[in-house]
């Protein structure tokens, strides 16, 4: 028999096999189940820790914080100079100002022109220039460096003002030159245009190119200090301070090392400021701080959800790929009267950071780089949170499993009387033509492939409407046209059932689930969440419309067109339903562009995901939906 | 210097071979507000063997000897020196430990006396040149008898100040050297010491110099205590200057006084005479104590950019594959050849087809091209590069490498802070007016009065680290606790249970072959007996079986008949 170089014939007789088998649709709901409930009681006091320090050199707090505003320059004065200075150039960066600035504080200071060639305009061209100044530290080689960076907004910016926490920077700079315990040098950067100035910055550090070739000419750098230890980035948006919030999400859902996170609220707490994960956790200061399970559940939600969008919160999340650990500190407005913190508080918060990273004698190394945070203070790790994935693939490789097997025996059964040969019977032809087109489509609409044709197109609209109507157009004939093409052409491939691509569609979905959750867990944990219901429904043959109809909703493109709906009605809720349509189509398309963008400058792999994986398994899942089956007669008595 | 001194100076030079010492410190304030001081202590002699000496160090005179060393260079430096706000040093030394030398023409075996060269030095200077092996060192690719290491990752500290300082004829009690406190020396932004061996031969007739030299930089920040630029001895050195030298002929202080034109300065003494118009001459006899106020400039110089500067760093991220970049910067208005030597260590082994020589962004064919495969754990990667430099350009020497697996007996016990890549070396002739002193002379005062075309400058790039892949060590060590702790707790009642056996000892009834054979005995001799009576009667032997056994708490089973004897 042929039959047994594909499979082991004694496979599938055991009584576990069986059990397995007869009752997975049980097995599979119960996995899913205990999947969400899990991930729910992560947030529990009982399944999370309280963080700790793994790496000892850092002896967080053992100095006493010694910033203050008495010798040279307040921070008042900086301030005011800086405020006037931006108020003469209300779109541009003041370089000329920062470059003096830099040079009277006494660091060697450099400037940094980038370029950036717009990759879905031709000849579309923006230019930007950062202004670093580097404190070298005495004695030392220069081997070694510490990054503190502020983003400069215009007053024209849509963003919160930083200038306050530049003109921190500039007090802790000129504190920081005085003292002679520096054993790695210090980098005081200011970049342009967001996350855009400090992309071209780091690659022009490190002299490579993480986009696509020719969209962000980086440029180079005349000065440099080794290897990058850790970076800090600030964001002080006021000189009341609420509150300090750390942020941490990088690019791709790359999270810095847990010693630094717990470093800045370690801080925090000895400087008596107020601080908080993502907004969310309360900000009590303390070891008495209590926080309820609620709390916890949607701080830690807030962290999967930022996470799971592969984009940085801030511009730390760039520095993580080139294995440097890094984390914003957004310093909220104190409104309304009432207790706030000083900018000199953060200020020695920030140089307790400097101070305990300056005593690291080896890269972070330690602690955790995969975790989920329910609090400032507590800690999911990757040992707890994985099985929640692993639960929900799991029923997809066991659904897998059972379908296979139960045909396996079906055959066996049918073997003797009617002598159905394989290949016939598994219509393997058929099923890789579907597997390799689906895949195919995927690879032709690569963000660096298809966007750039659609606006070439298009190009008298707008590139976002382009962009929608592009992926929006393909969608649709693939969704409309496909069952028909199925139903008319593959009359002659009719079979019982489509096995095989179901099984394999099965497969690819949970191999490629678990090879995102590797990277980013949220991003694969959601997804997960949405596409493993519908495929446990789907049946190798005869699926229900309401399946059917289940699988329109859940395509990626209406995912998008979910999930912008959703946020657009929380910014606008009182918006007439006609302009609210409106408005989420526009963003959805904004959305596509922005992530067309990302992935061809800073290499956001997010939209791939979607294209290489979601879309070719949704064509599949489409596909084995529609093709044309003969009810047998066992199956119709069932 | 009095008379008596000098006396007994000429008595030394008339009854011995011929010696000659000077102390000189050389102090430069810069624009950008560090100030360096360059010392230097010289001897000259003129007899080639070493075996006596009145001025010139007996511990080093031996080591030349002994390991037939025709020219020594050995700097130990703390710091990197920038050349772009510094200017160029007197002796360019990159960080850490750095040792080149130059044997006898006729020596054979080249590489036995370079290691115990560096062996002896190891322990004259209490540094790590001990380390120095094959895989870290190269011979010149022109010169058989030249050998040359550095060791990047040295720390240098006071305990090699201390034996350094041993070698000078009036050790640190006299003279400039008791300006030397290793607390101050050591809190200097740079310093480098270094020993200086070299034969200065004139048609023929052969010299011997010995220059032992400290390069300092101190930044103004941390010695004026105000925001001006002002420095002095003291503020530099701790202490004032007491009491010169006896054994020195010259001891002279220079002040560069360059800078003063761009800020203006006051200097506390009136210099004894000024060279060159810029530099202030003081000679040493008795207290001296030099300051001066430097008011801090309105315009902040942050750079000096000398003629001829270097960049080199790492390109690439990741743990795969990397890239190494070396910058020249040719700031001159005419074409300068420098020669760039890479001594790449074996961990990054190179691939010779990615080296791309470009200036200004335009690929150029460098003139020469030496280039060595390294060896895993044997050899380094020696790639040397004569380049035609264009006038006012940046040419850019690029090669890419991959990050290997060590053993995980060759990680160092901080595997993860990285591995040190000392510096690429680039030689270079420029112009002499190109650079306000030149330092190839035996004293500073010939090097002020020099004058010439060319001068050979030797620039030391950065050190940096890479991150190879790194295994976690935590986790062998972890295991490694646990399970010696298993093994340490399971060990016991094992090695009990295996050596003491737990059996029934003593004397037990064995039904075998010997137990017949007595019994026939026994019988054969009753029936004997009976035959021959008068014999007498032999001692009867008594054989138990286990019924009549019982037990004994120490011999374990024993007849009862012993059981009652012993009773009673």
């Amino acid at each position: 028999m042929k039959m047994g170089l594909l499979t082991d014939p004694s496979v599938g007789h055991g009584a576990l096999t069986s059990i397995f088998v007869r009752h997975h649709n049980r097995f599979c709901i119960v996995m899913c189940i205990a999947s969400v409930a899990l991930f729910c009681m992560l947030a529990h006091y009982s399944l999370s820790s309280q963080t700790y320090f793994s790496e000892n050199a850092l002896l967080p707090g053992l100095v006493k914080g010694q910033l203050n505003d008495n010798t040279g320059s307040s921070f008042r004065d900086h301030y005011r100079e800086l405020n006037a200075e931006a108020e003469h150039f209300e779109t541009e960066t003041p370089h000329s100002y920062l470059i003096s600035k830099f040079k009277n504080l006494r660091l060697e200071t450099y400037s940094h022109n980038f370029t950036l060639n717009y990759p879905l305009k031709k000849n579309t061209k923006y230019t930007g220039r950062n202004v670093y100044g580097i404190l070298r530290a005495p004695r030392s080689a220069s081997i070694e460096s510490i990054v503190l960076s502020v983003p400069y907004r215009a007053p024209s910016s849509v963003f919160p003002s930083t200038l306050p926490g530049l003109a921190v920077m500039f007090q802790i700079a000129q504190f920081f030159r005085h003292q002679i315990y520096w054993a790695k040098d210090i980098i005081f950067l200011v970049t342009e245009h967001e996350q855009l100035g400090m992309q071209a910055w780091l690659e022009a550090y490190h002299g490579t190119s993480c986009g696509s070739p020719g969209v962000l000419d980086s440029g180079k750098l005349s000065g440099r200090a080794g290897a990058i230890q850790a970076a800090i980035n600030l964001e002080i948006h006021s000189e009341k301070i609420d509150h300090i919030d750390v942020k941490l999400s990088g690019l791709n859902g790359q999270l810095p090392n847990l010693d630094l996170v717990n470093l800045a609220h370690r801080l925090c707490n000895k400087e008596s400021v107020k601080h908080t994960f993502n907004n969310v956790d309360g900000g009590a200061i303390g070891r008495n701080k209590v926080n309820s399970y609620y709390t916890n559940l949607s701080t830690m939600l807030s962290m999967v959800m930022t996470q799971a969008t592969g984009v940085p919160d801030g511009n730390h999340g760039l520095f993580h790929r080139f294995g440097i650990e890094a984390i914003t500190l957004e310093g909220h407005e104190k409104e309304g009267r009432g207790i706030y913190s000083s900018v000199l508080q953060v200020g020695r918060v920030i140089e307790g950071m400097f101070r305990s990273l300056n005593n690291l004698l080896e890269r972070f190394h330690q602690s955790f780089f995969f975790y989920l945070l329910p609090s400032t203070d507590r800690y999911v790790s990757i040992g707890l949170y994985m099985p929640c994935l692993v639960l929900l693939v799991g029923a997809l490789f066991l659904k897998a499993f059972s379908t296979w097997i139960q045909h396996s025996s079906e055959q066996k059964q049918g073997d003797s009387s009617a002598k159905a040969t394989i290949p016939e019977h598994l219509n393997v032809g058929m099923v890789s033509v579907i597997t390799l087109g689906s895949h195919v489509v995927g690879l032709l609409l690569l963000p660096n492939l298809a966007p750039a044709y659609f606006t070439h197109f298009w190009n008298y609209m707008p590139t976002h409407r382009a962009l929608l109507l592009g992926y929006g157009l393909l969608s649709i004939t693939i969704v409309c046209i496909l069952p028909i093409i199925l139903k008319k052409c593959l009359n002659s491939f009719i079979s019982s059932n489509w096995v095989l691509l179901h099984v394999i569609c099965l497969l690819e979905l949970g191999i490629g689930l678990l090879c995102v959750s590797m990277h980013n867990f949220s991003l694969g944990y959601l997804t997960a969440l949405v596409y493993v219901p519908p495929a446990l429904c789907t049946k190798s043959s005869q699926t229900s419309i309401i399946i059917k109809f289940f699988w329109l909703l859940v395509h990626p493109m209406c995912s998008l067109f979910w999930i912008t709906a959703y946020i657009t009605y929380t910014a606008y809720p009182e918006l007439p339903i006609i302009d609210y349509l409106t408005k989420v189509l526009e963003a959805s398309g904004q959305w596509m562009v922005l992530s067309t963008v990302d992935n061809m400058i800073y290499g956001n792999w997010a939209f791939t995901v979607g294209v290489l994986l979601l879309l070719p398994v949704w064509t599949e899942f489409w596909c084995l939906m529609f093709l044309p089956t003969i009810v047998s007669k066992k199956m119709k008595t069932e | 210097m009095s008379s008596k001194s000098l006396w007994l100076l000429f008595i030394f030079i008339g009854s011995s071979y011929s010696e000659t010492y000077s102390e000189e410190l050389f102090i430069k304030p810069l624009a950008t507000g560090y100030v360096y001081s360059f010392f230097q202590f010289t001897v000259i002699r003129e007899d080639d063997s070493f075996k006596h000496s009145t001025l010139f160090p007996h511990s080093l005179g031996d080591i030349i000897d002994r390991f037939h060393v025709a020219e020594l260079n050995v700097d130990l430096t703390s710091g990197l020196w920038k050349h772009k706000s510094w200017g160029y040093p007197a002796v360019d030394a990159p960080s850490g430990a750095e040792i080149s030398a130059r044997f006898h023409n006729d020596t054979q075996d080249v590489d036995k006396h370079w290691y115990g060269l560096t062996n002896a030095l190891s322990g004259l200077l209490c540094t790590s040149l001990n380390f120095i092996n094959s895989a870290n060192s190269y011979e010149s690719s022109a010169d058989r008898v030249y050998r040359y290491s550095n060791l990047p990752r040295e720390n240098v500290c006071t305990e090699n100040l201390t034996p350094w300082k041993k070698l000078l004829p009036c050790d640190s009690t006299r003279g400039l050297s008791s300006l030397l406190n290793s607390g101050r020396v050591h809190n200097a932004n740079y310093h480098s010491l270094g020993i200086h061996f070299r034969p200065l031969c004139n048609a023929g007739k052969c010299k011997y110099e010995l220059r032992q030299t400290v390069s300092l930089v101190y930044d103004s920040i941390f010695i004026s205590f105000n925001n001006n630029y002002d420095w002095s001895l003291r503020k530099m050195f701790g202490t004032g200057l007491f009491k010169t030298c006896p054994l020195a002929d010259y001891s002279k202080i220079y002040l560069d006084t360059s800078s003063n034109s761009s800020v203006p300065y006051l200097i506390s003494q009136e210099p004894d005479y000024v060279l060159k118009n810029n530099i202030a001459v003081y000679n040493l006899n008795g207290i001296f104590h030099l300051s001066a106020i430097v008011p801090r400039p309105k315009i902040v110089v942050s750079e000096l950019r000398p003629l001829l500067y270097t960049d080199r760093f790492i390109t690439g991220f990741g743990q795969e594959y990397g890239g190494l970049v070396t910058r020249i910067y040719n700031d001159h208005k005419s074409p300068i050849i420098a020669t760039v030597i890479e001594n790449i260590p074996w961990f990054l082994p190179i691939y010779y087809h990615t080296l791309k020589v470009t200036s200004n962004g335009i690929r150029v064919i460098p003139k020469a091209l030496i280039y060595k495969p390294g060896k895993g754990r044997v050899r380094i990667y020696y790639l040397e590069v004569v380049l035609e430099l264009a006038p006012r350009s940046v040419t850019e020497i690029s090669v890419q490498f991959d990050y290997v697996f060590l053993k995980w007996q060759e990680y160092p016990p901080d595997a993860n802070h990285g591995f040190y890549i000392g510096s690429a070396i680039v030689k270079a002739t420029i112009p002499r007016n190109a650079t306000s002193l030149t330092f190839d002379k035996s004293l500073i005062i010939d090097n002020l009065n020099s004058a010439g075309d060319n001068y050979l400058i030797c620039l030391k790039t950065e050190n940096f680290i890479i991150t190879l892949p790194t295994p976690d060590f935590s986790m062998p060590y972890n295991v490694i606790c646990l399970a010696c702790t298993v093994v340490a707790l399971a060990f016991g009642p094992i090695h009990n249970i295996t050596t003491k056996k737990l059996k029934l000892t003593t004397a037990k009834y064995v039904p075998g072959l010997a137990s017949v054979a007595q019994k026939l005995y026994v019988l054969m001799e009753t029936i004997f007996m009976l035959k021959t009576k008068k014999t007498g009667k032999p001692a009867s032997v008594k054989v138990f079986t286990p019924e009549e056994l019982s037990y004994h708490p120490t011999l374990g089973h024993v007849s009862e008949e012993f059981m009652k004897n012993k009773g009673s």
